[in-house]
């Protein structure tokens, strides 16, 4: 946050930036941008940038609720399969009659219950949510499967609606980028921001002073499985035009976690940012993106992807002491 | 029949009477015969059709990627052929091709008594053991699929995988008469249940003697992101004309890619394995040139009739090698495909009639 300095002068500007947080995943991806631009002509293109917003968005949208949840101290590692369910759940609702608007508000409240469920299980009966949310995880996969019958189904592409839950071009970058920003603003400029930063920073603190910790961390709970719904409408809807009962999945919930982490939440909680988890989730799509398009063989693939990752953060660790030693010099 | 010493008058009489007995039965056996399979004499009570009753068999099929929705097919024709032989099956294995998951399930069916399994060998030798000790219990092991010749099972059903490759390398080759530039995209290189697949691939192109350069693309298992791989693959390697696929999610995502830069018309191939329906839907419409099914259905529902009457016969009907077929499904057949979701293609549930 900004302290004395209104007007800030050009030393300023860059003390000023090099506070930021969000700085060493920012300045990781402009260098892995220039990389991957310089390799290959077509990384630029615009049909490009959109296969990098699509890699970006789902992981982008699980983190901004997972950031609220590693902050308050918890994790929800049901996400990747409430992706998966939740699109399944709105074409259930929508077989049985009811218009698609209503038929997705119902299956955005079904992942919200999902949430709360994950909440009041590790709340209540003193359960650590990584193992709740492991339960829940295998838990909604099978259901995915069963309400599916184990097979892909198609999204639908026509009307008004759909075009702005993923038919429409940059649609899901877009939902990615203003749910980040309202996340954002919600963390930092609210009191319910504040309260789940304190309930993670110090539980015992936060209560005694009076903040319900169980009900902000069910509240995050909420949020992560909602996000996690939305996401799997907006992508399957958006890129394949295909529901997938396998899609998402622990793949994708790692990468919404490894996202949150790379942009600078802490894993233990008391701190975070949404717009890093962002940051983070575009920096892996980048990675992915730019190794497709140089066209580097399957095999060598993985093992390169895994590098990357260890020397971005690398990168990220060593601009964040960087960082703060400019802000306490 | 009583036998009359009274002489020709008498012995007519019972030679008629004898006849009409005869006859009689004769008459009554047609009309019980005439009643079909529907009225099972005492001794047959729960038998099916003409067979005689038995315990309630229990198949259990060990299984490489379990949820995969190639096999939902082969599943229902596990539940279809159960439920003509009056037989249960259990669908096990491992979700991610982990071979020592396959082999603890198949494991725990051997001690928990099975009354036969059938197994897609994706390992060269990691069931060889399993096999001989289930074989040793007298429980027959057939394998479907996937299958090794080293291992002891009574028989295979199915396709072979590097087999199937080498097939559509051939397609391939017969697409690309002066060779080109090829990529073989895979989901998850290293997979027992593809990688083969990729590998005949390749092989085929290799000996088709015309200069192909092929590239092997990972895709990822999660569909959306599969299809956006491919898609910056073709952004960036203009090159490479022939798209290919060897599992069924990578080739719904070269499908969708095809239609949207529209690259048939650049003089693109794209072609690839199983029915997702918007593979299909761009077969239909000229996108895509092939995929291969390969009888998913008849992989469930054959091993079931063939482990029931080697049971039924007391090991006198030996199951047969069967060959479930490969068929290339290029335009002029996808419309049968696409007329409606049916159990055969594991697209729905529900029975039907095809005609």
């Amino acid at each position: 946050m900004l302290s004395k300095q209104r007007i800030p002068g050009l030393a300023g500007v860059s003390r000023t930036l090099l506070r930021m947080r969000e700085l060493s995943v920012i300045a990781v991806v402009v260098v892995l941008l220039l990389y991957f631009g310089v390799s290959n002509s077509a990384f630029f293109s615009s049909s490009n940038l959109g296969n990098i917003a699509n890699f970006t968005s789902a992981a982008a949208i699980i983190a901004a609720g997972e950031v609220f949840l590693l902050v308050c101290g918890e994790i929800d590692l049901s996400t990747g399969m409430t992706f998966a369910l939740i699109p399944f759940v709105m074409m259930s609702v929508n077989d049985h009659g009811v218009p698609m608007f209503f038929a997705v508000i119902i299956a955005l409240l079904v992942a919200a219950v999902i949430g709360v469920f994950n909440g009041l299980v590790s709340q209540l009966l003193k359960l650590p949510s990584f193992i709740t949310t492991l339960g829940t995880l295998y838990l909604l996969h099978g259901i995915t499967l069963k309400v599916s019958n184990n097979f892909p189904r198609p999204a639908p592409q026509d009307g008004f609606l759909m075009k702005i839950l993923g038919v429409g071009e940059w649609t899901e970058i877009i939902w990615a980028v203003l749910l980040v920003t309202l996340m954002q603003v919600i963390l930092t400029q609210t009191r319910w921001g504040v309260h789940t930063i304190a309930t993670g920073a110090n539980t015992l603190g936060a209560s005694e002073a009076g903040i319900s910790t169980q009900w902000v961390k069910i509240r995050a709970f909420m949020i992560a499985s909602t996000f996690a719904g939305f996401a799997g409408i907006l992508d399957g809807t958006h890129i394949s035009h295909s529901f997938d009962p396998n899609a998402g999945g622990n793949d994708l919930m790692f990468e919404a976690v490894a996202a949150c982490v790379i942009g600078g939440t802490a894993l233990i909680g008391g701190s975070g940012t949404v717009v890093g988890a962002l940051f983070g989730a575009l920096l892996l799509a980048v990675l992915q993106d730019g190794f497709n398009i140089q066209g580097v063989s399957a095999t060598t693939f993985i093992m390169i992807e895994g590098i990357a990752i260890l020397i971005a953060m690398v990168l990220n660790t060593q601009l964040g002491r960087l960082r703060r030693g400019v802000k306490e010099g | 029949m009583e036998f009359n010493e009274a002489g020709p008058a008498a012995s007519r009489r019972a030679l008629l009477r004898g006849s009409a007995l005869a006859g009689g039965g004769v008459a009554a056996a047609l009309a019980l015969a005439a009643c079909g399979s529907g009225s099972s004499s005492a001794a047959a009570a729960s038998g099916t059709g003409n067979f005689p009753a038995t315990p309630k068999f229990k198949f259990v099929f060990v299984n490489h990627v379990t949820t995969n929705p190639f096999f939902q097919a082969t599943q229902y024709g596990i539940q279809d052929a159960c439920a003509l032989v009056n037989c249960s099956y259990q669908w096990v294995g491992s979700e991610t091709s982990d071979v020592s998951q396959m082999v603890t399930a198949m494991n725990t069916a051997i001690t928990s008594g099975a009354d036969g399994i059938a197994v897609a060998l994706v390992d060269q030798t990691a069931f060889n053991a399993p096999t001989t000790a289930a074989l040793a219990k007298n429980i027959p092991v057939v394998s479907y699929n996937a299958d090794v010749t080293t291992n002891a099972r009574l028989t295979y059903v199915g396709q072979d995988l590097y087999a199937a490759g080498q097939q559509m390398g051939q397609k391939i080759a017969s697409l690309f008469p002066s060779g080109g530039d090829i990529a073989i995209f895979i989901a998850t290189p290293g997979s027992l249940n593809i990688q083969p697949r990729a590998d005949g691939a390749a092989a085929a192109l290799k000996a088709s003697g015309k200069n192909f350069t092929v590239k092997q693309v990972t895709t990822g298992a999660d569909v959306n992101p599969e299809q956006s791989a491919i898609d910056a693959f073709t952004q960036g390697n203009k090159s490479f004309k022939g798209l290919f696929a060897v599992d069924a999610g990578s080739t719904q995502g070269i499908a969708n890619v095809m239609r949207k830069y529209n690259l048939k018309s650049q003089g693109y191939h794209g072609g690839g394995f199983d029915l997702l329906v918007p593979t299909e839907q761009a077969i239909s419409d000229g996108i895509l040139d092939f995929t291969i099914d390969q009888s998913a259905y008849l992989q469930g529902f054959l091993p079931v009739l063939y482990l029931y009457l080697y049971k039924l016969s007391g090991t006198l009907v030996s199951p047969p090698f069967t060959d479930t077929g490969l068929k290339f499904v290029t335009k002029d057949l996808v419309a049968a495909y696409l007329k409606t979701q049916n159990r055969f293609e594991g697209s729905a549930a529900k029975q039907l009639y095809l005609h």
